[in-house]
């Protein structure tokens, strides 16, 4: 399979993210595609963190970031530990004998690479810390890559800081490059391409930003943050981020700020979206566009805070009290964040109802090699919005009755169609029929009429948009993973490493998750023979497929432990599957 | 209370609040419409947002733009308009249960961040629209449908908490005097930061302890008094004075009073002009965030 996968593995504090960080950028400006995945904890300083990079030739996307560690560099003796049955059959293992001991390592099954970091990394600079730029050096070798790129990178990184961080650094790495008796055994195709790295959390920015979202409300929130981040970041471009005192106010802000006319987003993970369920029915009842991100990350309750699970899907889909529209889609991808979070917002203003972007842990923080986005294919759609009052002389309707359900909105500020947004039932000027109307004849046909109204909205999105069904790959296949979102990858790898051992083995993935359009739906997958593959213990999206369709998969594939899932991973567990159909 | 008939035509949506007859709230109501009709506040700039409760009933009742948002979240919605557009007179118009039980949180940040909006909270110490609760403010003792031994905690003080949370405004009125609530609101509204007017608003259905009645003989103005707003401590003490005297002195006017710069002035965004008329990136700039990447 193609992908060489390194691991650096150490403490927090001792460089392993920016080792991991550098790696992804050289690979990425030297013509060849990149994969990478943290391993973290709740704990800033200390514990077992490590980062993998998968680098692989130019011309195959990486769907995953590696199931087996082919290079390990262990920082330290936990390294050694906790590592060791990660190793692929021969694989490198980098460290310093001066501070790791490697007895407990079967020697005939991998490769010894001793390397006196910390001498050198003394030597050049007198700072320990360096000694993972040593490192790096070694590990450029036996990749085949040449010291040049990394020179380069290390020069745009480190030139603020001055010459002599950046000679140090290209010291402490040209020493671990030119190690005496060390040889290249890998061989990277490459392009002449400089490709870029993004996470998730970065793509889905960029999208939101591409697509006139200037208003973002979080409260931070890991694996949430990154977009936060981002924003924060960012706001001196003429867009506006708020950190909140809580989610309740984040979700809050965003329904004032998209009632008022902008657009706006508000992003959490699972525990914060559990605070904005009150404000998502508002933003339902108000029918005021806004965009809501749930990264998930392992729970219940607090959960493994730094891993990953597709577990809310249910939970978005249901939260809040009461009935109203409200759209899901999970991009497949990071670079499908990008392109699904600008539709989202055209989803939102289009059908005037919240849309939530289910992320997860494993698409927000993992970073990847893209060639670039299509930013001419994004256009805004702001919907049905009034500029005057169409009847000058009287009240304005902001809820008037439609045939499609979508009542014309109005900025605040224009003059003539001044309207109260009411969390109340209400007419169609947006008068309450809650309080002293209730019950009383017309108003039981209001009611009637204006939760039809809303409702109408879910059939209106499935007449007219063509998205609300799983995509198919490989169409001919004899099996097919069924899944959504970030599992996409995985899935589409493990094909290919089925396809090796002789299983003709498809794909049929959601990206668009509600509403469903059940015909289509059960047009891809009947007759078919299906396996499940989720990243969570209920089988989630097989209940939503059934409750839709009435197609039950029996087959499953289901990863609850935090760990993102790979495609090799995938690949293994499958095989009984397949051969467990009749 | 009278409403000047010109005033009432041009504010009033004609929507009939819900409120009982003699509720303090009809006295609130006419004090902002004196207010934005003084101060020639241009409706279709004005934004009244309201939580939930009786007090809920205000935004319908002008014909302005208004949000009648959730229970205890109106300062998050009402920032949010302002945030996105600080064209618009964003007036928060809540109960005391709604402000100063559930959404306290957001009372005290919202405070800090002296935004420029004006909250109105009608303060009647009671759940009026769940039928007679106790509330936040209820005085110890104090016998409801929920605390029928009476209440054993400390009433929240409104006025301190927004001082000391950084409000650049406090105020308090009494329905019962509506000239002098509607120069507490046009002080809110003209004052550039966060102002906070609490009212005394009695509650004639469910409230016997703190009536008009209760509230006359007790209340006197700060104004009348010569109190200095632009003094931190001695408003503090006029803060305190009400339950330091044991209900015997109860000040309304303006405690506090400074200028700082608001919210609005100090985002490196919204000091530019309101986010809504900013322009959106261009394709160059999109390319530019994403060759950070690189």
């Amino acid at each position: 399979m193609a992908g060489i996968t390194v691991r650096i593995a150490g403490a927090n504090g001792d460089g392993v993210e920016s080792s991991g960080a550098l790696l992804m950028k050289v690979a990425a400006k030297n013509g060849m595609q990149a994969f990478g995945y943290r391993g973290y904890q709740s704990i800033i300083r200390g514990g077992h963190v490590w980062f993998q990079v998968r680098v692989g030739d130019c011309d195959e996307k990486l769907q995953s970031y590696g199931h087996t560690i082919d290079i390990l560099v262990a920082l330290n003796q936990d390294a050694i530990l906790n590592q060791a049955s990660h190793l692929s059959d021969g694989a490198s293992v980098i460290y310093d004998p001066t501070k790791v001991k490697v007895d407990t390592l079967d020697a005939t099954k991998c490769k010894l690479v001793p390397v006196p970091m910390l001498d050198i990394a003394l030597q050049v600079s007198g700072d320990p810390i360096m000694r993972n730029t040593v490192a790096m050096g070694t590990v450029l070798k036996l990749l085949g890559i040449e010291m040049a790129v990394f020179e380069d990178i290390i020069k745009g990184m480190f030139s603020r800081k001055g010459e002599k961080i950046v000679n140090s650094n290209v010291q402490a790495a040209s020493k671990g490059y030119g190690l005496e008796g060390l040889q290249s055994i890998h061989s990277i195709k490459k392009d002449g391409k400089s490709r870029f790295v993004l996470d998730g959390s970065t793509s889905l920015s960029i999208g939101a930003y591409a697509s006139g979202c200037n208003f973002y409300a979080a409260y931070p929130m890991t694996p949430a943050s990154g977009i936060l981040h981002w924003y924060a970041a960012h706001a001196d471009k003429g867009i506006f981020f708020k950190q909140t005192e809580d989610e309740i106010a984040a979700i809050n802000m965003a329904v004032g700020a998209a009632n008022a006319g902008v657009r706006a987003m508000c992003g959490t993970s699972g525990g914060g979206f559990s605070l904005m369920v009150e404000g998502l029915g508002l933003a339902g009842m108000l029918e005021t566009p806004i965009v809501v991100v749930d990264s998930q990350r392992t729970g219940p309750s607090t959960g493994l805070p730094t891993k990953t699970e597709q577990g809310d899907l249910l939970f978005v889909m249901h939260a809040s009290q009461g009935e109203f529209p409200r759209i899901v889609v999970a991009p497949r991808s990071v670079e499908e964040a990008f392109y699904i979070t600008s539709e989202a917002f055209n989803l939102a203003e289009r059908y005037q109802c919240p849309v939530i972007i289910l992320m997860d842990l494993y698409i927000s923080e993992h970073v990847e090699t893209i060639d670039g986005f299509d930013i001419d294919s994004i256009k805004i759609d702001r919907g049905k919005v009034d500029k005057s009052n169409p009847v000058p002389t009287g009240r304005y309707k902001r809820y008037l009755y439609t045939e499609d359900g979508i009542s014309p909105r109005a900025y605040p500020g224009t003059p003539g169609t001044e309207f109260v947004a009411p969390s109340d039932e209400h007419d169609e000027y947006g008068d309450l029929t809650s309080d002293a109307l209730s019950g009383i004849d017309k108003y039981v046909e209001v009611r009637r009429k204006m939760m039809k109204k809303r409702m109408t909205k879910i059939e209106t999105m499935l007449k007219n948009e063509s998205i609300f069904a799983p995509g198919i790959y490989n169409e001919g296949a004899d099996y097919f993973f069924v899944t959504f979102g970030s599992s996409t990858g995985p899935a589409m790898e493990a094909t290919a490493l089925l396809k090796d051992k002789g299983y003709n083995v498809g794909v049929i993935s959601f990206s668009y998750l509600m509403p469903l359009d059940k015909e289509k739906t059960k047009e891809i997958l009947k007759g078919r023979k299906l396996i499940d593959l989720e990243v969570n213990y209920t089988a989630q999206l097989a209940q939503v497929i059934m409750m839709n369709t009435g197609i039950e998969i029996e087959k499953r594939i289901l990863e609850y432990d935090g760990e993102a899932i790979t495609g090799q991973g995938v690949a293994d567990k499958a095989v009984s599957v397949i051969q467990s159909f009749k | 209370m009278v409403i000047e008939a010109t005033a009432k035509q041009v504010y009033a949506s004609g929507v009939k609040p819900i409120w009982c007859p003699g509720c303090g709230d009809f006295g609130v109501f006419a004090a902002i419409t004196k207010a934005l009709t003084d101060l020639k506040v241009d409706k279709s700039n004005a934004m009244i947002v309201s939580g939930i409760g009786c007090s809920s009933a205000m935004p319908q009742t002008f014909s302005a733009y208004g949000m009648h948002s959730l229970h205890g979240r109106l300062l998050p919605n009402a920032s949010g308009a302002r945030l996105a557009n600080h064209d618009l007179t964003v007036i928060g118009a809540g109960g005391d249960g709604d402000g100063y039980g559930i959404g306290v949180g957001h009372l005290i940040h919202t405070a800090r961040r002296n935004i420029n909006m004006t909250y109105i909270v009608m303060n009647n110490e009671t759940y009026g629209l769940t039928t007679g609760q106790t509330s936040p403010t209820a005085a110890m003792g104090r016998k409801s449908k929920s605390t029928p031994f009476g209440s054993i905690e400390m009433p929240v003080n409104p006025l301190a908490l927004a001082i000391s949370s950084g409000a650049t405004y406090v105020a308090r009125g009494f329905s019962g005097d509506v000239a002098h609530l509607t120069e507490m609101i046009k002080g809110a509204i003209q004052h550039k930061g966060f102002s906070l007017v609490d009212v005394f608003s009695p509650c004639v259905t469910f409230n016997h302890d703190n009536t008009y009645e209760w509230f006359r003989p007790r209340i006197y103005k700060l104004e009348a008094a010569n109190h200095d707003p632009s003094n931190l401590v001695l408003a503090f003490g006029k803060a305190v004075e009400d339950s330091q005297t044991n209900w015997e002195k109860i000040p309304i006017g303006v405690f506090y009073k400074v200028d700082k710069p608001t919210y609005e002035e100090l985002d490196i965004t919204l000091k530019n002009g309101p986010l809504i008329k900013q322009p959106l990136p261009t394709k160059e700039q999109v390319l530019k965030a994403l060759e950070e990447n690189r």
